[in-house]
């Protein structure tokens, strides 16, 4: 029985948050045609922990691209929450990332020069949230990652591990369907990195979708279901314990 | 709401990155700052001049029509009119016939002459002959003493009265009411003293060294016969409104009185202010314009400085760009950030080069000639910087607005 099969009967009143269906993507370096996808077909259902492996070059970063809605598929179709985002202009596709996509970046990616509290605001200013409640939004979202003493901090004040907390508030306030976290322990030590999993781990247990991007297997663990790709194309797709 | 938020956000990002490059911004907008010193200076520079014009002419007053032989602005080859009859004191008297009960019309004659006071003389003064009207066209009246009456005129009186200089100049502190001037080879009595008009400019007429006396008398003594002397006729029209109507009947009117045909042009010109004023636009409009495009060069110079630091604030931003589109910014969001970067700089640009230009304005003022701060100027140069800011902030801002959050999270 493939994972799909075994999904669909275990969670039978799970809806797919994330249908992908024979999605491929090829772009041109020069004058090389590089198929970064071949043809990949995926659900991914609420509530799951899934973690996308694979060596370089094989997709992965397109594919979480492409999941992120950072980018659109040669072909094929790609449905988030229902919604038909192959065919969505760049506009939608910057909606669609404020609203339902909370990015957790390898580099962190905060904005230099504003405060915590600034870029965890961030999203919330995009999205057209008025400033009263951003500010609750905001101190909460803090709040659960334990940083409420480094609010007033610039991000180039903080260590690692604590902007790779302040990432995941930011990535939290809009309430996103997915948390897609690119090799989110990529550039901590493996201490602070384990702190970052169990920070991941408590948002799963919370409901929270989650995708993992990574290539190592002691952060796959963490996951529920390990994706493995090579040369475009899915070539495992299991259930682990988690 | 939503709009709303974007234009407040973004505004507050802009002034967030430009405080984080304070020496940059300031060197930026110093461009900025003198362009629009450049052009604020001459615009106000430019009033002034004007300013100064109305001042010199206003004794010509805005509702008073000129007949004369000659136009006070000759366009083309002049003997067209030094052929014309001259005017005659007759048509002047005809043409207040004519219009009685509506215009005040008033003849005059001048010429320059030296005149004497015991042993001083001052030379080259211009007599006017006139009448007791020339009071109400003029718009001077004497500031001691009387001015002419109509008995003066009839009886051909040889009274004068004299500018405040001539005063001045002929009989120090001494009253001059009572005393006698020599014009020419002729006695006069000075009976009034004209109030002082101040210094004049642009080669206008100098009312403070002018002496009136009755234009009977012009005649009489100082060699013209009063019947074929070329005489000047100023007419003060009913009312400012009626100007225009009122041109035309005098036109009318004078053609009768010189007896013209119909297909035949007029052999008189007719001059006012406007005239003079329109002169005066034609002359310095093309002044002014060259200036203003002169010192447009220093702000569009300054206009690209900005847009090159604004392609350096995209580029070191890229980055940046890629976050904020990654959670959820809109090419709009990133557009109005840098728009609002670029303009902010420009605006504080325009403001601080402002203040300058009024502190320039101030010594122009001080030692030059009437030039002011026209709230239009300032709202034209604050608009204007907030142009540059915008024009030249455009095209870096696009670029960034543009740039595929893919590419630009993955520039270090």
């Amino acid at each position: 029985m493939s994972v799909q099969e075994q999904l669909a009967t275990e969670v039978a009143v799970a809806e797919a948050i994330l249908q992908i269906n024979n999605v491929t993507r090829t772009y041109f370096m020069g004058d090389q045609e590089v198929n970064a996808l071949r043809g990949v077909s995926l659900n991914i259902y609420k509530g799951e922990y899934v973690a996308i492996m694979g060596p370089s070059g094989s997709g992965k970063s397109t594919l979480m691209n492409t999941i992120g809605c950072l980018d659109v598929p040669t072909s094929g179709s790609y449905h988030l929450e229902g919604v038909a985002v192959n065919e969505m202009s760049e506009d939608q596709l910057a909606e669609i990332r404020n609203e339902k996509i909370g990015f957790v970046f390898q580099t962190f990616n905060l904005v230099p020069r504003v405060s915590v509290f600034q870029n965890v605001e961030l999203p919330l200013i995009y999205k057209g949230v008025a400033k009263r409640k951003r500010k609750e939004i905001v101190e909460k979202a803090i709040a659960s990652v334990g940083l409420e003493d480094r609010a007033g901090h610039k991000s180039n004040e903080l260590s690692g591990g604590q902007r790779q907390r302040v990432a995941i508030a930011r990535a939290l306030v809009c309430e996103p369907s997915i948390i897609l976290a690119d090799e989110p322990t990529g550039n901590l030590d493996s201490k602070t990195g384990e702190e970052i999993m169990g920070l991941m781990n408590r948002l799963h247990e919370k409901g929270h979708t989650i995708i993992l991007v990574t290539h190592e297997d002691e952060i796959a663990e963490h996951a529920n279901r390990v994706i493995r790709l090579r040369d475009g194309l899915i070539e495992s797709d299991t259930l682990t314990a988690g | 709401m939503k709009l709303y938020l974007d234009i407040s956000e973004s505004f507050k990002i802009a002034l967030s990155a430009i405080v984080a490059n304070k020496s940059r911004g300031a060197l930026t907008a110093l461009g900025i700052i003198i362009g629009i010193v450049a052009v604020i200076t001459t615009m106000t520079a430019a009033n002034g001049l004007k300013n100064t014009f109305r001042q010199t002419f206003a004794s010509v007053g805005s509702d008073v029509i000129y007949v004369s032989k000659r136009p006070w602005v000759q366009m083309g080859p002049g003997f067209r009119f030094r052929n014309r009859n001259d005017i005659s004191l007759a048509a002047s008297d005809a043409l207040q016939q004519k219009l009685l009960g509506r215009g005040i019309v008033n003849p005059s004659i001048g010429g320059n002459k030296n005149v004497k006071y015991q042993s001083k003389i001052l030379e080259n003064i211009n007599v006017s002959g006139t009448t007791e009207k020339q009071i109400i066209v003029s718009d001077m009246v004497p500031s001691t003493g009387r001015f002419l009456m109509p008995f003066d005129i009839e009886y051909k009186k040889s009274v004068a009265v004299i500018g405040s200089e001539i005063a001045d100049g002929l009989y120090g502190k001494s009253d001059p009411i009572g005393k006698h001037i020599k014009i020419g080879r002729n006695k006069f009595l000075v009976i009034g003293v004209m109030e002082k008009q101040g210094t004049s400019f642009f080669g206008g007429p100098n009312f403070d060294r002018q002496i009136y006396i009755p234009i009977t008398t012009f005649g009489k003594t100082l060699g013209h016969n009063g019947g074929r002397a070329n005489v000047n006729i100023a007419i003060k029209a009913p009312s400012q409104e009626s100007m225009a109507d009122f041109e035309f009947e005098v036109i009318g009117e004078m053609r009768k009185i010189r007896g013209l045909k119909p297909a035949e042009d007029d052999d008189f010109s007719i001059n006012k202010l406007d005239t003079l004023l329109d002169a005066y636009n034609n002359m310095m409009g093309a002044v002014v314009l060259v200036g203003l495009i002169i010192t447009s060069i220093s702000l569009f110079v300054g206009g690209v400085g900005v847009m090159n630091i604004m392609f350096v604030s995209v580029t070191e931003r890229t980055k940046e760009i890629g976050i904020r589109k990654a959670i959820g910014a809109k090419r709009r969001s990133i557009l109005l950030q840098f728009l609002f970067e670029s303009s902010t700089i420009c605006l504080f640009g325009g403001v601080v080069g402002l203040i300058f230009a009024a502190l320039l304005t101030k010594v122009i003022n001080d030692m030059l000639m009437p030039a002011s701060l026209s709230p239009a100027i300032v709202v034209s140069a604050l608009l204007i910087s907030v142009f540059v800011g915008v024009v030249s902030g455009f095209v870096p801002a696009y670029r960034g607005a543009k740039l595929d959050p893919i590419e630009a999270l993955r520039y270090e």
